[in-house]
């Protein structure tokens, strides 16, 4: 019964709530929308965002943020597309992205954790420099026409709808979770976040946590890259802007507090589902798309808002309560004596 | 060294030499000797920024020093970080637990270690039941009450089998009850030969659990040994500088304030609010206020609550006979009261901006200096004036605020708010971290302020500066005043004795 009660306080319950609200809404709008080829599109297309919003949990979980994971996208996908051009296998495309990614989040890790620059100004950085490679690597040119077995594997399905990317994401989300929630080394991201003082005084190496998490952040971005140029064969070099946000606010939603030590994995993963399936949901609705980067921003503001109160008040709350006991335990010294 | 050549079994568990350590400019220990046995407990009591938290944050490898060297069981140990200091057996409670408050108890307790989680869980229940602790190891750490917190904390030191415990100020946050309990624990601890260093100002305190006591004051050890040897007054005297009888200065510069023909300017009746509790005082115009105390004594809530930073719980705040009770700040500035903050580089400066715009910025709101276009020369008139006031130092006052000294920085910020034309000025620390020098400067300018009628509350831990500077001055101990002392009656004795919670002859 207590784990019962345990799983609905949950964050992510929350979420999960939310996403099955917003799809029975839009269901009484339209009701083809709650057919079962929608619902698993729905999740199918929430593929990218999954992998990007699990990645970036990690580095959100110890308190930091990584807005380069867009353009890292963005250069993995190309470079996949180039490696297919040439008529490279996937063994040789996946060892590349994922080297880029870890490689892009070392540096990123390096530059907040170590040098102690702001994280959202060194990965906005970095963000730049690596959208500039993008250039290079393309020469400005969208990367397309690469055909071949990478291709056909985009849209290939396992079972019951399912597409072979989305098994391997879902797969990916139960790995982080466990190890995340359940592994010695996996709650140190948390405890980071959570209160790195406290962290450093029981001995776990802070820098060390922050650098791990950019460095899988920074793989998980990659491997998004390599699924984007997979699913949509063609790499433009403008691919993935402003996918960072898109999964910053899949985080949020999923009940990732953005101070750091809050939340888990599945939580991400929902969230990803939910900002997937908003433009589809503005569709049945009736909505034109337009309203979708705007609707999603309001969306993110006030939970972020909320959140933020939350914890101010949180935090205030435990300030005064100290100083209240202080006073309070002075009446009782005095009491006694009198 | 010879004397870590030869292991002697009954070398003492932990021993620090000659331990210094500067911070810039400013010597924080001067050569620290101290040593702890295997079941003692060694009080370690002294003023504010007698250098304790430094000492401690070396011990636990969070600093390093500059000098000296920490021995553990008679050997050199190397400390360079945290880890390090755990593995030797050392472990430091602190003052504010640091707790992961989103964690369970179980997890906060078990963050860190390597070994098979199923035995770590068996040896925290042998230490609970030990310790008669009762508590549900899944509750959040942020459901916890400090006393709670402070149990959480020394299981952990226990689960890494800590053979010293340091415990920084304790008993600080703890209500009566909860006081007990932990001396209750800390016995216990003491009879399995654990070594304790306990961080207190509560001399009482002393007496109840240590074996031993250490005074710090100003970077180096005045005064140690076993308890048995000292009384209540020997510790107070060993707070004490060894001059502090014989010298009271500037007694030629005092001008007497006569209060018979004086209505006080502030008056502040039965004021309650978080951290401090039925607070009431007088404040006279042309007069220096001094509020003693320990940190968190509350002062600073104090003052804070009244500028209306914080929620007034109950009472009154008068100012001219206006009720201002819980205005905000906005609307006390105007009323006539200014505030110069503790910490200059948070609350009190545009680190970026120049000397005038720094100086003038409190009158952005009025119409002195021209609302949208800015009067410039009217910005430098103002400035100028201050500046040659003050006697302070700079090249051009379009420099950045930064690029002065702490002294001339202070004085920026005592000239801003007195281009406001105040009833009363509360200063916090007005002179932390400034050199002597420029303290004999900004004590001028104080005594300028109280000569112009301004009515002065200062608030300082530097007690010499309340002996030298205040008119009246009050001690809060414990978030209540428990001293008032006329100028005749203030002396470094007094004021120590009330601030550490001695009750002085006099009553309010």
């Amino acid at each position: 019964m207590n784990k019962v009660k345990g799983l609905f306080k949950a964050r992510w319950m929350s979420s999960l709530i939310f996403l099955i609200l917003l799809f029975l809404i839009t269901g009484i709008a339209d009701h083809d929308f709650l057919s079962y080829s929608n619902i698993i599109s729905c999740f199918n297309t929430a593929t990218m965002y999954t992998l990007l919003a699990v990645g970036i949990a990690f580095v959100i979980m110890t308190g930091e943020i990584d807005v380069s994971i867009g353009s890292t996208l963005c250069l993995t996908a190309a470079m996949t597309g180039l490696i297919a051009q040439q008529g490279g296998s996937i063994l040789v495309m996946l060892p590349v992205v994922l080297a880029t990614g870890a490689f892009i989040g070392l540096i990123n890790g390096i530059g907040v954790a170590y040098f102690g620059v702001p994280s959202l100004i060194f990965t906005l950085g970095t963000n730049s420099v690596v959208r500039g490679l993008v250039y290079i690597l393309t020469d400005g040119r969208t990367v397309e026409n690469f055909g071949g077995a990478i291709a056909s594997y985009g849209n290939k399905t396992l079972f019951a709808g399912i597409t072979v990317y989305y098994a391997i994401a879902v797969a990916l989300v139960a790995i982080s979770h466990i190890v995340l929630t359940q592994t010695r080394k996996g709650k140190y991201f948390i405890a980071v976040g959570d209160n790195a003082g406290g962290a450093r005084l029981v001995g776990i190496s802070v820098l060390g946590t922050k650098i791990l998490a950019y460095v899988l952040c920074g793989l998980f971005a990659g491997l998004g890259g390599f699924v984007f140029a997979s699913k949509y064969g063609q790499v433009m070099t403008v691919a993935g802007t402003g996918y960072e946000m898109t999964a910053i606010a899949a985080c949020v939603l999923g009940g990732i507090s953005l101070s750091g030590g809050l939340g888990n994995m599945i939580g991400a993963a929902i969230g990803a589902v939910i900002m997937s399936s908003i433009s589809r949901l503005l569709v049945f609705i009736g909505l034109p798309s337009t309203y979708d980067n705007t609707i999603t921003g309001v969306m993110l503001i006030v939970i972020v808002v909320v959140d933020a109160l939350a914890q101010h008040r949180s935090v205030e709350m435990s300030r005064r309560k100290r100083l209240l006991s202080r006073t309070a335990e002075n009446a009782a010294e005095g009491g006694s004596k009198a | 060294m010879a004397a870590n050549d030869r292991e002697r079994t009954d070398a003492p568990r932990l021993q620090v030499r000659g331990i210094r350590k500067a911070f810039g400019q400013n010597v924080v220990l001067k050569g620290i000797d101290l040593s702890v046995s295997a079941g003692e407990v060694v009080a370690l009591i002294g003023g504010n920024g007698a250098g304790k938290s430094t000492l401690m944050k070396i011990i636990m490898g969070i600093y390093t020093c500059d000098e000296g060297e920490v021995l553990i069981d008679g050997a050199p140990a190397k400390l360079g970080k945290p880890a390090a200091a755990l593995a030797a057996g050392i472990y430091l409670v602190p003052q504010e637990p640091l707790l992961f408050p989103n964690m369970t108890v179980l997890e906060n307790i078990l963050m860190g270690f390597s070994e098979n989680e199923g035995e770590l869980k068996k040896r925290l229940a042998g230490h609970m039941e030990e310790l008669g602790f009762h508590l549900n190891l899944q509750r959040k750490a942020n459901t916890l009450s400090i006393a709670e917190q402070q149990l959480v904390e020394l299981l952990r030191g226990l689960m890494r089998n800590a053979r010293i415990l340091i415990l920084d100020e304790p008993t600080s946050a703890l209500t009566f009850g909860e006081v007990e309990a932990l001396f209750k624990v800390m016995r216990d601890l003491k009879r399995k030969g654990i070594s304790m260093i306990y961080i207190t100002h509560r001399l009482n305190e002393v007496f109840e659990i240590a074996t031993h006591v250490a005074i710090m004051r100003d970077g180096l050890i005045t005064l140690e040994g076993p308890v048995e040897k000292f009384t209540k007054e020997m510790l107070i005297a060993g707070l004490l500088p060894s001059d502090a009888q014989t010298q009271k200065q500037g007694e030629k510069a005092y001008k007497p304030v006569r209060y018979g023909e004086l209505k006080p300017v502030m008056q502040v009746r039965g004021l309650s609010g978080y951290g401090f509790s039925d607070v009431s005082f007088d404040l006279y115009p042309g007069e220096i206020l001094g509020i003693a105390g320990v940190v968190g004594a509350g002062r600073t809530e104090l003052i804070s609550t009244i500028f209306g930073r914080d929620k007034t719980l109950s009472g009154t705040v008068t100012l001219d006979g206006k009720d201002i009770t819980g205005l905000p700040t906005k609307q006390i500035l105007k009323e006539g009261i200014n505030f110069v903050p503790e910490d200059r580089h948070y609350h009190g400066l545009f680190k970026i901006r120049s000397i005038s715009s720094n100086t003038t910025s409190a009158l952005l709101d009025g119409s002195e200096i021209g609302r949208v276009d800015m009067n410039r020369r009217r910005q430098r008139q103002i400035t100028q004036k201050y500046v040659d006031d003050f006697r302070t130092k700079v090249v051009s006052l379009d420099d950045l605020i930064g690029s002065l000294s702490g002294g001339n920085q202070q004085k920026v910020v005592i000239a801003r708010s007195l281009s406001t034309a105040p009833k009363v000025v509360i200063l916090d620390e007005p002179t932390r971290g400034i050199d002597a020098a420029a303290r004999g400067d900004v004590y001028s300018i104080i005594r300028q302020l109280k000569d112009a009628g301004v009515a002065v509350l200062m608030v300082s831990s530097d007690i010499e500066e309340v002996v030298e500077l205040a008119d009246r001055a009050i001690t809060v101990f414990q978030g209540r005043i428990n001293g008032e002392f006329s100028r005749e009656e203030i002396t470094q004795d007094a004021l120590t004795s009330a601030s550490f919670g001695i009750a002085h002859e006099r009553k309010v």
